[in-house]
């Protein structure tokens, strides 16, 4: 009965109303059945109720068809003057209330949420729940959907829902203006569904995300949890809860800095599921020698470590944004003073600096000092939201980790990508060695852009292939690496990523590997061959012809 | 005491004694009925439907049902009434019986809605 809230708050304050249009229509109409009048021949006769109802209806709605049936009397006249008065102004009491209960706030509420619920019931695709709508979310909401993945969208903020609805995303995104740590909002976002696959909470406060995970590991214990932490407890906490994926910005950064530093190729590789080319730019890499860190706060911590583990000798200015805002009273880093200190830390002999602090000017200003002070100086800039984009851009800034598109790319990869998640988390327990292999043989296979994509061997991605292999016949990776204009030439095409279901899972599996359905596959290609590929796995004739040569 | 159930209270019991009195007599002739209790019997029932509207409960949703079920027997029947009167040119045993009875329907439901009514009442310690 719960949906039912917008009726019961009609109902409930249309009540009084139609009280009293009762009892002044059963007044009018009493008093003209008692009161005397007189017909066209002048008999005295009394109006009937039938006669009083119908004149009553017409006259209170100020229709007024005249006087009926027959011309009324003085005392008729009399009575029927105060009834105009009675019924008029208790008709109109009853469409001002009606007229209330439009601009009632609650009603709209519940009439929003009444629609939500709808909404939610009929998606029948597999679906997101974001928590929380801004930069991030935003972007993430744009490529799931580009991949025909469903988003619900819950946020506190009614504004940023109204900014949300005139995105007009396509398809629609369904949003709600609730607080999302109550679990009445997440069970209205449909986290009981069968669909609903992930929930994700990217808020900047962790303990919120903790409630948040905690609350939807207890309403449902299969959704996969996208929880932003951003401290090591608290991704330990979050750990014990049995959250799948926690997401650090601050680790991913760390991580990413290791991976540069130490091993370039796995950093390539990294970099390139995430949508950069093949190739690593001569700016793109990281000069080896002393660092100086500008800013010691969370990001701060997390550089240290990584800089430590690559062995890379390093100092740190500890510069806390607020703090400098409030002491020199502006956001420019740059005066006497900070060139003292960029000086002490050692900025002429250092190759590298790296802005880590919470405010995007200050970073930007850093940087810009740095540069002045040695001209040949690696500059890598923190950028926190991406509203600054542009100015970040044109300050030629060596490299900058935009905190929000890192966390939206993260987020993306691990709900709409799963299998190019798995290889990203699988490189990172690889070494140089094995990357340069690996980036050498695609530039062979591939060249410098290859893309890539998923294929989970089932009726509706790869119908012939299917098929056949339901008949039992015998196909190995090799196979589907042939050619379909010669099926001696073998197609530009790498399989990265083998799985079958939680079983098995082989980082570049061997050609002599036989194929079963549903296994699923991350495989690179070109833009033709993926084309082609596509082609073999879902046509007959095409995937006759590839195994056999006939066709 | 309270207010709100001594108004609701009345106004149900009202709806079904006013119902009775037009019922009461003999069915075969119109003249023991009369048209002012049959439109009291309609107005205070109307009244009786509204208090009874915008109760969640359980109970209130039985309440409003037996009202409802009221209020289309008692308009029914006026209606036979004004048909026959006006249409068939006056009332005959066969609409004098049905006008009667529609109204005995009525006063069913009524007896329903003030049994359950006492029920409740009853049943809450205070």
């Amino acid at each position: 009965m719960e949906s039912n809230n917008t009726i019961w708050i009609i109902i409930r304050r249309m009540r009084i109303p139609f009280l009293v249009i009762i009892v002044t229509f059963s007044i009018a109409i009493l008093g003209l059945t008692l009161i005397p009048g007189m017909d066209d021949q002048g008999n005295p006769y009394k109006m009937s109720f039938f006669d009083a109802f119908y004149f009553v209806s017409y006259m209170a709605s100020t229709i007024g068809f005249g006087e009926a049936p027959y011309t009324f009397t003085y005392p008729q006249r009399l009575w029927v003057s105060f009834c105009i008065y009675l019924t008029v102004i208790g008709w109109f009491y009853g469409i001002g209330s009606i007229v209330a209960l439009i601009q009632d706030k609650r009603l709209s509420r519940e009439i929003d949420i009444a629609r939500f619920r709808k909404k939610i019931a009929d998606l029948n695709e597999p679906f997101t729940i974001i928590l929380g709508y801004n930069n991030i979310t935003h972007l993430i909401i744009e490529w799931l959907n580009r991949e025909g993945i469903r988003v619900v969208v819950a946020d506190k903020d009614a504004e940023k829902i109204d900014a949300l609805d005139l995105e007009g995303f396509m398809p629609e995104v369904p949003a709600l203006a609730a607080d999302v740590t109550h679990p009445d909002t997440l069970k209205m976002a449909g986290i009981h569904k069968r669909n609903c696959q992930a929930v994700v909470s990217l808020f900047e406060d962790d303990m919120k995300n903790t409630k948040i995970a905690l609350l939807c590991k207890l309403l449902n214990k299969r959704v996969k949890l996208v929880i932003k932490s951003t401290t090591k407890t608290q991704s330990e906490h979050l750990k014990n809860l049995g959250v799948r994926y926690i997401e650090d910005p601050f680790l991913f950064i760390s991580n990413r800095i290791y991976l540069a530093l130490v091993a370039p190729n796995l950093w390539l590789l990294e970099m390139w599921v995430f949508g950069h080319i093949l190739k690593v730019r001569h700016r793109e890499e990281l000069p080896h020698g002393k660092y100086i860190i500008c800013g010691y706060g969370r990001m701060g911590h997390a550089l240290e470590r990584a800089l430590k583990k690559a062995g890379m000798p390093y100092t740190y200015i500890d510069l806390k944004s607020s703090e400098y805002k409030e002491a020199k009273g502006s956001a420019v880093f740059g005066d006497a003073e900070d060139y003292k200190v960029l000086l002490e830390a050692g900025v002429k002999e250092a190759v590298a600096i790296i802005a880590a602090t919470k405010d995007d000017l200050i970073n930007l200003t850093i940087l810009a000092t740095a540069k002045k002070l040695n001209r040949d100086i690696y500059t890598i800039g923190r950028e926190n939201t991406l509203d600054d984009l542009s100015i970040f851009r044109s300050a030629r800034i060596d490299r900058v980790y935009i905190l929000e598109q890192i966390l939206a790319e993260f987020t993306y990869l691990f709900i709409a990508r799963p299998l190019a998640y798995r290889f990203v988390r699988l490189l990172h327990t690889k070494d140089e060695a094995w990357g340069a292999k690996v980036v050498h043989q695609m530039h062979e296979i591939l060249g410098d852009n290859p893309l890539h994509f998923e294929l989970t061997i089932d009726e509706e991605h790869a119908y012939a292939l299917t098929l056949e292999l339901k008949k039992g016949r015998r196909i190995t990776l090799g196979d589907l690496r042939r050619s379909r204009a010669d099926q001696n030439q073998k197609m530009p095409i790498m399989f990265l990523l083998y799985k079958w279901h939680e079983e098995r899972r082989e980082l570049l599996p061997d050609d002599s590997l036989v194929l079963e359905p549903g296994v699923q596959l991350l495989v690179a290609a070109t833009e033709e061959s993926k084309t082609d590929f596509e082609y073999i796995v879902n046509n007959y004739y095409e995937l006759e012809y590839v195994l056999t040569g006939n066709g | 005491m309270n207010t709100q159930k001594v108004i609701s209270g009345f106004f149900f019991i009202l709806a079904m004694t006013i119902n009775f009195g037009f019922v009461y007599g003999d069915p075969a002739n119109i003249e023991y009925h009369s048209v002012y209790e049959l439109f009291a019997a309609i107005i205070i029932n109307l009244i009786a439907t509204v208090l009874k509207l915008g109760d969640k409960t359980q109970l209130g949703s039985v309440l409003l049902a037996t009202s409802l079920v009221a209020d289309i027997q008692l308009i029914a029947s006026a209606s036979v009434w004004a048909f026959a009167e006006y249409v068939l040119g006056g009332m005959n045993l066969e609409s004098t019986v049905a006008v009667i009875s529609l109204a005995g329907g009525a006063l069913l439901a009524n007896v329903v809605s003030v049994t359950l009514f006492i029920g409740d009442t009853l049943k809450s310690k205070r």
